[in-house]
């Protein structure tokens, strides 16, 4: 692919870990978790419009909101169809789905269901609803891929932009803590308090683009089938490894290397093998925003475009950011970053 | 000059038959796919019907895939995958493995699977639900299925983009062709019957009872439905190499947002929509002969599409038929089954009918629904519909090969 240029972000995310026990009557796996704790969609988004949407949509619309904001997006009626939003999750709001089955178990008759909360049970919701709050009519996608979903989010946007279908594409990731979220975050990453966020990028083409925060030289991602015995760490290394050479850079070149496991972890073992040891400074998600799958891998973008933004003594360094499925998804990506004042683009 | 792309092979796995031989002679005969529901215990809802895949018995069709550590929605993309790569003349290790890439679209992912961890929610709290069914439910895992049965080590992605959910796979997958990213892809969807999307279609006043009826005067709703969907897609110049038989070439698509309202159709979208899929296809709106529908059978969805139809094409628009009428709406695999339609009537010349039909519609009277009945009809380039909650639109247009 070729590359992407990032100018603007938006983020909405907990600053770490708190004590979440009194968000919700329903029992949580751990009482700890990196949740927003005081989120009030209203008190942030005012009452109209917002009384059916559920916890992620209303954090995407705001990440959405300040990446518009960040990026000095002029959202004139021309432009709006050539704006379009591209997010990634793991399922959406498990929570809408699972309460929507549970009312047709426990309730009789079983279809007294709300109809105004049925779009929440579909995976696009806040995709859709931020094209809706913004007026936003250009390609407007949602992708489910978890801990990878940001990288394939990027992939697709990259194609929408340079295939000409879009000029800008508000491209990330949510999830939302809610107690169906928490009990997956604990079954699938056992001891790691649960996370939510959503960050949002505004992407371009390169060539369209002057003076951005970052630039995302490459993007790779793939599968390991056969459920191979290092759970994945050699395709990832792999797939790293085409990511570094797709983007022209050595494996010396990178200063900052994102993953979205645990320390010691699958992703380590390839950051060893594709970078070698100690090689890059290394950041792992689920200790710096617990365990949110899809907003893990986007809010590794974050930590990545947060360290360039007031620090013109890092302009022009790269890093990577790799990630994984439990299933076989591997996927790798480098960034280029720049700050916002001062930069000698040479 | 672009490459061009090609569709080599077909893998329906629906409520009308299951494998392209069956399909196409269910669109020919205007089969029925509806029966009582099985999936779920239907007593207490005021309609208990839909179309599901009786029988679906995964492990005739699949080679490698464990399927119980699998959803029903991951088995139905796995299922189809593998349908399609047969027809297609593929051996597994005919392209290199990472040449080939899987993209599948959905609406629900493994909704099935959810209904179930929710049931053990209700019966024993939190701490009841079993690891098995958690390690199901993400919806990546229905592109993932599909890779895993093929052994592709390309990428494998999982678009969740609603009732269009199919077409933006076919359309992401078109571009990753052109831009040389992979060999061979993968495309299609899957979703299965559950229980709450049948409440809450029942609860918008979208569902009917027993008969789903486009575009007819008297259409009262859709029928959910199920199943699984894919097409081989490669270059021409792929295809030709290793000698395959060319189905017909995908010529290009248009998608945008309706940015207006979260389940309610815009026509005037809609039919930005055909033009966006028109201009990157090369065409023109009097090219298309034939429209295969999204046409779900919903008085609002059939009027905004019939207008838009309208309004882009004039007075004297191509037939359009929806299969729905058949096979019900199946969500995610919906613009996939209407894909596999549009490549059939190209390929053997003829309109799938909209069954059910008996009333023209006042409002859509120049409108041509195909009525009941197959007809042979020579078809050059077919328009694929595919619109979503979100107001996710998404439309493709495949061609004769010349």
């Amino acid at each position: 692919m070729s590359t992407l240029a990032v100018r603007g972000w938006g983020m909405v995310a907990p600053g770490g870990a708190g004590d979440v026990s009194g968000l919700y009557e329903d029992d949580l796996p751990a009482p700890t978790g990196h949740a927003l704790v005081d989120f009030d969609i209203r008190a942030r988004l005012g009452r109209k419009g917002t009384s059916a949407l559920d916890r992620g949509t209303a954090l995407a619309l705001l990440a959405v909101g300040a990446a518009i904001d960040d990026g000095g997006l002029r959202l004139v009626d021309e432009d709006r169809r050539r704006i379009g939003v591209v997010l990634g999750t793991t399922v959406g709001s498990l929570r809408s789905t699972s309460d929507y089955s549970r009312e047709t178990l426990v309730e009789d008759p079983p279809y007294l269901v709300n109809p105004v909360l049925f779009p929440n049970t579909v995976m696009n919701r806040a995709a859709g609803q931020s094209a809706i709050w913004y007026g936003l009519k250009g390609v407007n996608a949602t992708l489910a891929g978890g801990p990878l979903a940001l990288l394939h989010v990027l992939r697709f946007a990259g194609n929408t932009l340079r295939r000409g279908h879009a000029d800008v594409v508000l491209a990330g990731a949510v999830e939302e803590f809610t107690p169906h979220a928490a009990w997956l975050a604990a079954h699938t990453n056992p001891g790691a308090p649960a996370g939510e966020g959503a960050f949002v990028a505004v992407l371009r083409r390169a060539d369209d683009c002057a003076a951005p925060d970052a630039e995302i030289l490459s993007v790779a991602t793939g599968y390991a089938p056969g459920r191979p015995a290092d759970e994945g760490a050699a395709a990832l290394a792999r797939c790293l490894s085409r990511a570094l050479a797709q983007a022209g850079v050595m494996p010396a070149d990178i200063s900052l290397a994102v993953c979205g496991e645990r320390a010691d972890g699958v992703a380590d073992q390839a950051l060893d093998a594709a970078l070698g040891s100690p090689g890059a400074r290394r950041l792992h998600g689920p200790e710096l925003f617990g365990e949110c799958s899809a907003a893990g891998g986007a809010l590794a973008l974050a930590a990545v475009l947060r360290e360039h933004r007031d620090d013109p003594r890092r302009d022009g360094q790269l890093a990577v950011l790799v990630a994984r499925t439990r299933d076989g998804g591997v996927g790798a990506a480098v960034v280029r970053g720049w700050s916002r004042a001062g930069a000698d683009r040479g | 000059m672009s490459p061009r792309v090609v569709v080599t092979g077909l893998g329906p796995v629906s409520s009308i038959g299951v494998g392209v031989s069956a399909f196409a002679e269910a669109l020919r005969r205007g089969r029925s796919g509806v029966s009582r529901i099985t999936s779920f215990d239907p007593t207490g809802f005021p309609y208990v019907n839909a179309c599901e895949v009786k029988d679906f018995a995964p492990e005739r069709v699949l080679r490698r895939l464990e399927v119980t550590r699998w959803g029903r929605s991951s088995q139905f993309a796995a299922s189809a995958a593998r349908l399609a790569v047969d027809d297609a003349g593929l051996a597994d290790d005919a392209v290199p493995a990472d040449r080939v890439a899987v993209v599948i679209g959905t609406t629900s992912g493994e909704s099935q699977v959810v209904e179930a961890l929710t049931a053990e929610l209700v019966a024993g709290g939190y701490a009841g639900m079993s690891g098995r069914l958690w390690d199901q439910v993400p919806a990546g895992r229905l592109s993932e299925a599909a890779s895993e049965e093929l052994a592709a080590e390309g990428q494998s992605v999982t678009l969740t983009t609603a009732c269009s959910a199919s077409n933006y796979a076919l359309g992401y997958a078109y571009d990753c062709l052109v831009d040389g990213e992979a060999d061979v892809v993968v495309a299609g969807g899957a979703d299965s019957v559950c229980r709450w999307a049948h409440a809450g279609f029942y609860r918008l006043g979208a569902l009917t009872d027993e008969l789903c009826r486009p575009f007819d005067a008297h259409r009262t709703g859709i029928l959910t439905a199920e199943g699984g969907v894919a097409l081989v897609l490669e270059t021409l110049a792929h295809a030709r190499a290793r000698g395959a038989r060319i189905y017909a070439e995908m010529l290009g698509y248009g998608m945008n947002c309706d940015a207006h309202h979260p389940v309610a159709p815009d026509e005037q979208s809609i039919a930005e929509c055909m033009r966006l899929a028109h201009r990157n296809a090369g065409i023109k709106p009097e090219d298309v002969d034939y429209i295969c529908a999204h046409g779900t059978g919903t008085p609002s969805n059939d009027l905004a599409e019939g207008l838009a139809v309208h309004e882009v094409f004039g007075d004297r628009p191509p037939p359009i038929s929806s299969v729905k009428s058949m096979l019900g709406h199946a969500m995610g695999a919906a613009s996939g089954f209407g894909a596999v339609a549009s490549v059939l009537a190209i390929a053997r010349g003829f309109l799938p009918p909209t069954v059910n039909w008996s009333t023209v519609d006042p409002q859509l009277p120049w409108l041509d629904p195909v009525p009941n009945v197959c007809r042979p009809h020579g078809v050059r380039i077919a328009q694929n519909n595919g619109y979503a909650f979100g107001g996710n639109n998404a439309i493709t247009i495949f061609g004769r090969l010349p």
